[in-house]
């Protein structure tokens, strides 16, 4: 693999990005109002006996936003390769001088770091307000570490997108399999509410085990957790978030790549 | 020499043979027109010799390379312009080109100055900023068609090239790809336009149901239908019957047709070869020559010869 055919990938991913102003400007609407008003309105709701490890649900909320902006953006690819494989668009990407493998690790690799580039002014945002209010601050090493696991969500999520955009030419059926795996990843995640509370409930008998088991293993969770780590101190890191992003990760960069290389060329 | 060689190529689509079996040569430097109607499987042909998808049975060579064992080595020798333009409509044409230019390795400096270059020519130069979605169909296809300009491959290939494009446009087209050509590129272009083929191609060959049908130069394919030039003279009087008889006996006269006694139709083979012996006939024979009209076959007469069939007829089916 070449890094210049994968470079030229990532711009032509990029520039594209930015043109969708008003899909961005939807996107920043809807995380603003996620964090000035849900935020705001859920800490006066919320009993402080379960948020209170968190100091404030809007504390506790503000790295589940980062991770679902960071989703929502790196997933963006797959509606793009969705329209490219249904039009015939993709015909013109495989006839240029990349080599299959560059093309598809490259068009992965830019759906990932598209969510990276959307998500990094939520992070900033978020390390800010939690700075604010605990005067604490993660060191350079620990932040390293949160964009790296981040990152790993992000080429994960874009390497699940291009697998559902290609295993389908129906916009209607790419669309409807991403509002399933929106609902299910962003619900049954601690991205709302804390995995603890979760694991309570189940053990209640209030949430079935299989939504526990899918939140336990949702990388989403992983990656607001290790977020929420780092820039709040709890719940404590484990090595095993990061292996569950990492496999996220690795299992989806490999579909995709298996799926553009199989499907896109027929 | 031949720089595009297939064997057997055949690519089939579940049931469906799109290209059956193909043997076909190319030479260096030649513009090599592929014609056939819509579905002869030119486009499928096409899309083979530039990797973008894998035969089913048999194979070519780009250059010294095996498409289906050196895929990303024949690639790098051939840049094609499709016949539906492949443009993300949120982007401009300097963007589509500025990158496509890009990939294709071509410097900062180099790239600025063709893309450019080409933009200007195909009068696109004051839209160049504009989103792509907001372009007419002909607009569209002239910046897929101004890619391949700057790119300028070893082989170029150009895909219905003139398709909803204005007549200046096409002959600004079509003096770019001989252009092209004298700059060293192979050209292959697959038209179902049969005079766009006709002034371009050094050689043709028509496709029909995915099969090659036959291959050579214009002129020897026309050549190739006997009795297929015409001549119609019209005489100041009547044509003696002996003077018909005499005209038939003419080597490579096929027929003669008195439509009126002054007015013949004569069918026959290489026309411009033998209206010398047919003047001089009728001057022997006193018979003044009011007015001649000579015509040759069209490629649409070709393709209608070889497969009993117009081409929209053929398209039909």
């Amino acid at each position: 693999m070449k890094l210049g055919g994968i470079a030229h990938l990532l711009e032509y991913d990029l520039r594209n990005f930015f043109r969708y102003k008003w899909w961005i400007a939807g996107m920043i609407s809807m995380n603003l109002a996620d964090l000035i008003v849900m935020a705001v309105v859920y800490t006066n709701m919320i009993s402080p006996t379960v948020a209170g490890k968190y100091l404030s649900y809007f504390l506790f909320f503000s790295p589940g936003i980062t991770i679902t902006a960071l989703f929502a953006a790196a997933f963006m690819i797959g509606r793009e390769i969705n329209r490219e494989f249904r039009r015939s668009l993709s015909h013109y990407l495989l006839s240029l001088p990349f080599s299959r493998r560059e093309l598809a690790f490259g068009r992965v690799l830019s759906g990932g770091v598209r969510g990276m580039v959307y998500m990094a002014p939520l992070l900033a945002t978020t390390t800010f307000v939690t700075w604010f209010f605990t005067e604490k601050l993660p060191s350079p090493l620990e932040m390293l570490l949160v964009v790296f696991a981040l990152f790993l969500v992000s080429i994960g999520t874009s390497g699940l997108s291009i697998t559902i955009a290609l295993s389908t030419k129906s916009f209607e059926k790419f669309v409807t399999a991403r509002g399933v795996i929106y609902y299910v990843l962003f619900f049954c995640s601690s991205v709302f509410y804390p995995l603890d509370f979760i694991r309570q409930l189940g053990r209640d008998g209030t949430l079935p085990q299989p939504l526990v088991f899918i939140a336990e293993i949702n990388p989403l969770s992983s990656g607001a957790d290790i977020t929420r780590s780092f820039l709040l101190g709890y719940p404590s890191f484990s090595p095993l978030m990061l292996l569950n992003v990492a496999l996220f990760a690795a299992i989806f960069v490999l579909t995709a790549t298996f799926a553009y290389l199989k499907i896109v060329q027929e | 020499m031949a720089i595009i060689r297939t064997f057997d190529l055949t690519k089939k689509f579940g049931e469906f043979t799109a290209v059956d079996h193909l043997n076909l040569s190319i030479e260096e430097g030649e513009i090599f027109g592929l014609l056939g109607p819509n579905g002869a499987g030119k486009t499928t042909t096409l899309l083979m010799l530039t990797t973008v998808i894998k035969p089913t049975e048999g194979t070519a060579y780009v250059g010294e390379y095996d498409i289906t064992k050196e895929p990303d080595k024949a690639r790098r020798l051939v840049g094609m312009a499709f016949q539906e333009p492949k443009l993300m409509w949120v982007m401009t044409p300097w963007d589509v080109l500025n990158w496509h230019a890009k990939v294709c390795g071509l410097s900062s400096s180099e790239r600025k100055q063709r893309v450019k270059w080409a933009l200007t020519e195909l009068g696109l130069w004051e839209d160049r900023h504009k989103s792509v979605h907001t372009f007419s169909g002909g607009m569209r296809k002239r910046v897929e068609v101004a890619k391949i300009l700057i790119q300028r491959p070893k082989i170029a290939i150009v895909d219905e090239p003139t398709t909803q494009i204005d007549i200046v446009g096409k002959h600004r087209i079509w003096n770019m790809i001989r252009a092209l050509r004298d700059e060293g590129s192979t050209i292959i272009l697959a038209t179902n336009e049969l005079y766009e083929a006709d002034i371009l191609s050094d050689r043709v060959a028509i496709m029909h149901r995915g099969k090659l049908l036959v291959c050579d130069s214009p002129k020897k394919l026309k050549d190739s239908i006997v009795g297929g030039d015409l001549i119609e003279l019209v005489l100041e009087k009547e044509a003696a019957e002996n003077t018909v008889e005499e005209l038939k006996k003419i080597e490579k006269v096929v027929d003669v047709l008195a439509i009126k006694p002054n007015h013949l139709r004569i069918y026959l083979n290489h026309a411009e070869e033998v209206l010398p012996q047919i003047t001089e006939l009728f001057m022997k024979a006193r018979l003044p020559i009011r007015s001649i009209r000579m015509s040759e076959p069209s490629l649409d007469d070709v393709f209608a010869h070889y497969t009993g069939l117009t081409i929209e007829e053929a398209e039909k089916q």
